[in-house]
């Protein structure tokens, strides 16, 4: 920023850090707080699905030590493969929490384990915050970091990531990346070794917390080549990136998930080759200082050309001999957007990975979303080295969140720095006093930012910005300004409005306890079947027992019934997936042949039909089929389970194929009989709104072992081959052979008799009937 | 032993005596330049365009009433994670016209305007920023009906 270089004096600028301090306590505070809807209103309690599995990882390593939990196999998962965890699980997020538990009970207070997962996400979030305020501050001026700092502390596109309970990577890795990026665009600016070493060292925290690490070593290559192309080539530059990139590479190794990848897999490989480039760059520099100018410039064409084809040529041969690997099909999704959907069926079957409609972007971003342009003017306007950097942060981040709803993540603290710079921008314009008696205010430009700021997070109390001399010699009327600026106030309270709002009503559900409103008496009714389920399963199964489900509720099997599960949220095995999806969408008689082979002994469906939940497993099924026909093209076609006028339907009218596959036949039995209303039909199913077509059935190869109070967790168990294998008779007509039975005949007797002929007793009439 | 390496190459080829000017059209794009062109594909991208093209809807929906007449929608109501392409673009050209009210805005900073000039430039940015805030407020009644209530 082209501010005149302050003359501060001691008072103002005690005064200013007063502020910034004062701010950034309030955004934490604030931030905070609103994460706690889902603690105050239910419980303190993990949410949803891969919190699970990071909760019951934590807790094990928190028992079992350190070492033992990166030896971990865990034989409880992906029966009967197994997992091996320590290898496969970015630990930093366990280390992050328990590291929290280790030094609280070193100074004697004694926090569950469980609490400090639950709260560990709405901590960091404070962290976050200060990182984003020390980002803006590189880059734009720190009025604009405090803006960033509150807006990223409420925004509900990082909120949603990072309530209380949502115990996941993301949760810790925007801090991470966060940081790094101002330890790198520090380290940019300065050029020194330090700064450049430190971000590597944050980067290897992120590299441990979270997959995303990707995200930073393609962004920061990708600012070094444009840095390049600009022809913005430093010596710092140079110091910077190649003292990043070396250490960032050796530290990165370090996690046993990660391993050899940074060197083999095509999504490093731009960090690798923006390294050699910047090598020759610099190479090609230091010639130009010891040779002529025509000795360069021939030597210059010929060694470009040279060095562009050998390492073209090398990445060919790399890939092609199978040194390199090729793109994963997480990452190709992201280039070309129909890849998925076509090719990898459970990566497009996550609902987070579905691309983003306008909704999102306004629901996660209010007011910010129009605020991000204008930061990205200013940036462009007035460009620089780190300035590039965050144009290119936004480009990218942008387009994947485009791409998925999931990095909307990635988006929103980059939305957050040029929104906070746009509007502290928009406030210097108009808060400016017509200073026609000019006497150059040292802190003009920067304090009235950090004041509307403070402003701002109290929504409530408004200081009169200060404008009371009202000549309009050369700026605009100060009534025009106050109005401006009133209305921008407000415009910023509808932003914390809006936060709060979505957070409450959106974000803040734990998604194993349902609440929904009754409309009669107004009162708020609680569903706990999950828990109430799961509890029954660990009470009342033998301790090995296998329990089959659908892969979104594996984690919770395993965290909360401490059963041994076949597939769960780490989707890594997609023939075993497929294998259970065969299994669910057959018929009895051919998945009893799978579980069998598999070993299940209890099966678990999720159905919302009777309280009209709509996220159950016959609203996924469609799914499991098609993850199913991916692997298994012959046994299972989609077109099989759609009418002939191609709809999805549960009713009489359903295609064959669906109303007799095994998971139809787990979600509805028995359902038939139930009625749901005096006068409505039985069998009414509420969250698809029809009457099942298929209601009388019995099953075979399965029993009813339990199902929940709402019916929203059914659970059946397997019989054995001997409970079944034999041909029904009823009561009356079996014939018991007694073993008292003592043949008549003996040697002397050989004389027959008939067996049930009316014994004549002498004497006596045969009485008639 | 630097004059071998940088002519080593020119002993094996022999370099054919082109005179290979840059056209004149291929510059260093101005800011400006890139800024529409980001601005554009910001516009482009939160119209939901890549959701268009792997999800591909129609580009208005329609209904039918009580009497059997087939009524367009505009709006996909109730659902959150599905969109027309219309309301797509409507809703981002929106946004970007917040964003370009509030660029008006600060360009009644730049000194050398008269005061009529910038309070009309102030009154055009601030009345882009309220018709476009206030309009995506009644878009988002419409998504979620619910909404802020």
């Amino acid at each position: 920023m082209n501010r005149p270089t302050k003359l501060l004096n001691r008072k103002t600028a005690g005064y200013s850090s007063l502020i910034t301090f004062a701010v950034l306590l309030l955004a934490w505070l604030s931030g905070f707080s609103s994460r706690l809807f889902a603690v105050i209103r239910f419980e303190s309690i993990i949410h949803e699905f891969d919190p699970w599995f990071n909760y019951r990882a934590t807790a094990y390593m928190v028992q079992n030590g350190f070492y033992n939990f990166l030896n971990w196999f865990d034989e409880r998962a992906w029966y009967p493969l197994g997992r091996i965890v320590g290898g496969t699980v970015y630990p930093g997020l366990m280390i992050t929490s328990g590291g929290i538990h280790w030094i609280l009970h070193a100074l004697n207070i004694p926090v569950h384990i469980r609490d400090i997962c639950v709260f560990l996400a709405p901590v960091f979030s404070g962290l976050t915050s200060i990182s984003t305020y020390l980002l803006t501050k590189e880059l734009w001026s720190p009025g604009a970091g405090l803006f960033a700092a509150s807006f990223i502390a409420i925004v509900p596109g990082y909120i949603s990531r990072s309530v209380a309970g949502s115990y996941d990577n993301e949760g810790i890795a925007i801090f991470a990346l966060q940081f790094t990026y101002y330890l790198w665009v520090k380290s940019v600016k300065t050029g020194s070794v330090f700064w450049s070493a430190m971000a590597a060292v944050f980067y290897f925290y992120m590299v441990s917390a979270w997959g995303g690490y990707v995200f930073i070593i393609n962004l920061i290559p990708l600012h070094v080549f444009v840095l390049l192309c600009m022809g913005r080539y430093s010596p710092r530059l140079l110091t910077s990136y190649s003292t990043f990139y070396i250490l960032g590479l050796l530290f990165s190794m370090q996690i046993p998930f990660v391993g050899f990848q940074p060197i083999r897999t095509s999504e490093h490989m731009a960090a690798m080759g923006v390294f050699a480039l910047l090598m020759a760059v610099a190479f090609l520099k230091h010639l130009q200082t010891v040779l002529s100018k025509t000795e360069f410039k021939k030597l210059f064409i010929a060694g470009a050309l040279i060095a562009a084809g050998i390492v073209f040529l090398m990445v060919v041969l790399a890939t092609v001999l199978g040194v390199v690997a090729p793109w994963s099909g997480r990452f190709y999704s992201l280039w070309d957007t129909g890849y998925a959907k076509i090719h990898i069926p459970i990566i497009a079957s996550v609902s987070e990975h579905q691309p983003t409609t306008w909704f999102s972007f306004f629901f996660d971003l209010h007011i910010l979303v129009c605020a991000f342009p204008v930061g990205l003017w200013y940036c462009i306007k007035k460009i620089n080295d780190e300035r590039v950097f965050v144009v290119l942060y936004a480009i990218s981040a942008v387009y994947f969140a485009g791409v998925m709803v999931r990095l909307m993540l990635t988006l929103t603290p980059v939305v957050c720095m040029l929104a906070g710079i746009a509007f502290s921008c928009l406030l210097e314009v108009y808060l400016k006093e017509d200073n026609t008696v000019s006497i150059p205010k040292a802190d003009e430009t920067d304090e009235p930012a950090v004041e509307k700021k403070n402003l701002y997070d109290k929504a409530g109390k408004m200081k009169r910005p200060r404008h009371d001399n009202s000549h309009e010699a050369n700026g605009l009327g100060s009534n025009l300004k106050s109005v401006v600026i009133i209305a921008i106030l407000l415009m910023l309270m509808m932003f914390a409005v809006h936060c709060t709002w979505v957070t409450s009503n959106a974000y803040s559900s734990p998604s194993i306890v349902l609440a929904f409103h009754n409309s009669h008496d107004n009162s708020r009714n609680i569903l706990d079947d999950f828990r109430e389920a799961y509890y029954w399963l660990s009470q009342n199964t033998a301790d090995d027992a296998r329990v089959m489900s659908w892969w979104d509720y594996g984690y919770q099997i395993a965290g909360m019934a401490n059963r041994t599960t076949l597939v769960d949220n780490n989707t890594w095995n997609n023939s075993h997936i497929a294998l259970v999806g065969k299994a669910m969408s057959s018929t009895e008689e051919k998945s009893y042949e799978i579980m069998t082979s598999l070993d299940v002994d209890y099966v678990l469906v999720i159905f919302g039909g009777v309280i009209g939940y709509s996220g159950d497993d016959i609203n996924k099924f469609l799914w499991m089929v098609r993850i199913a026909e991916g692997e298994h093209p012959k046994d299972i076609r989609e077109s099989d389970y759609f009418t002939d006028r191609g709809e999805f339907r549960i009713d009489a009218e359903g295609a064959p194929a669906l109303l007799n596959c095994l998971m139809y036949k787990l979600s509805y039995y028995r359902f038939g009989e139930l009625k749901l209303d005096y006068r409505g039909p039985s069998g009414y199913d509420r969250t698809r709104n029809a009457v099942i077509g298929n209601k009388n059935f019995d099953l075979t190869y399965l029993e009813e072992a339990y199902t929940s109070e709402h019916w929203l967790v059914r659970i059946y168990r397997v019989k054995k081959p001997h409970e079944f294998n034999r041909p029904a008779l009823k009561k009356q007509e079996r014939t018991i052979s007694s073993p008292s039975f003592v043949s008549r005949k003996t040697i002397k007797r050989k004389k027959g008799y008939i067996k049930n002929r009316p014994v004549v007793v002498k004497g006596k009439r045969a009485n008639k009937k | 032993m630097l004059e071998f390496i940088y002519e080593f190459p020119f002993l094996l080829i022999d370099p054919p005596n082109l005179r290979i000017r840059k056209p004149a059209w291929i510059k260093t794009p101005s800011p400006m330049m890139v800024f529409s062109f980001v601005l554009f594909s910001y516009f482009l991208v939160t119209g939901g365009i890549i959701y268009d093209t792997i999800v591909e809807p129609p580009s208005l929906g329609s209904t039918t009433d009580e009497n059997g007449h087939t009524r367009p929608v505009a709006f996909m109501p109730y659902r959150v994670n599905g969109q027309y392409i219309m309301e797509g673009l409507a809703s981002s050209f929106l946004f970007t016209i917040g964003g370009i009210g509030f660029i008006i805005m600060d360009l009644t900073a730049t000194p050398g305007k008269i005061s009529l000039n910038k309070k009309l430039l102030t009154f055009m940015g601030f009345a882009f920023i309220i018709i476009s805030f206030s309009t995506i407020w009644l878009f988002m009644r419409m998504k979620l009906p619910g909404y802020l209530n």
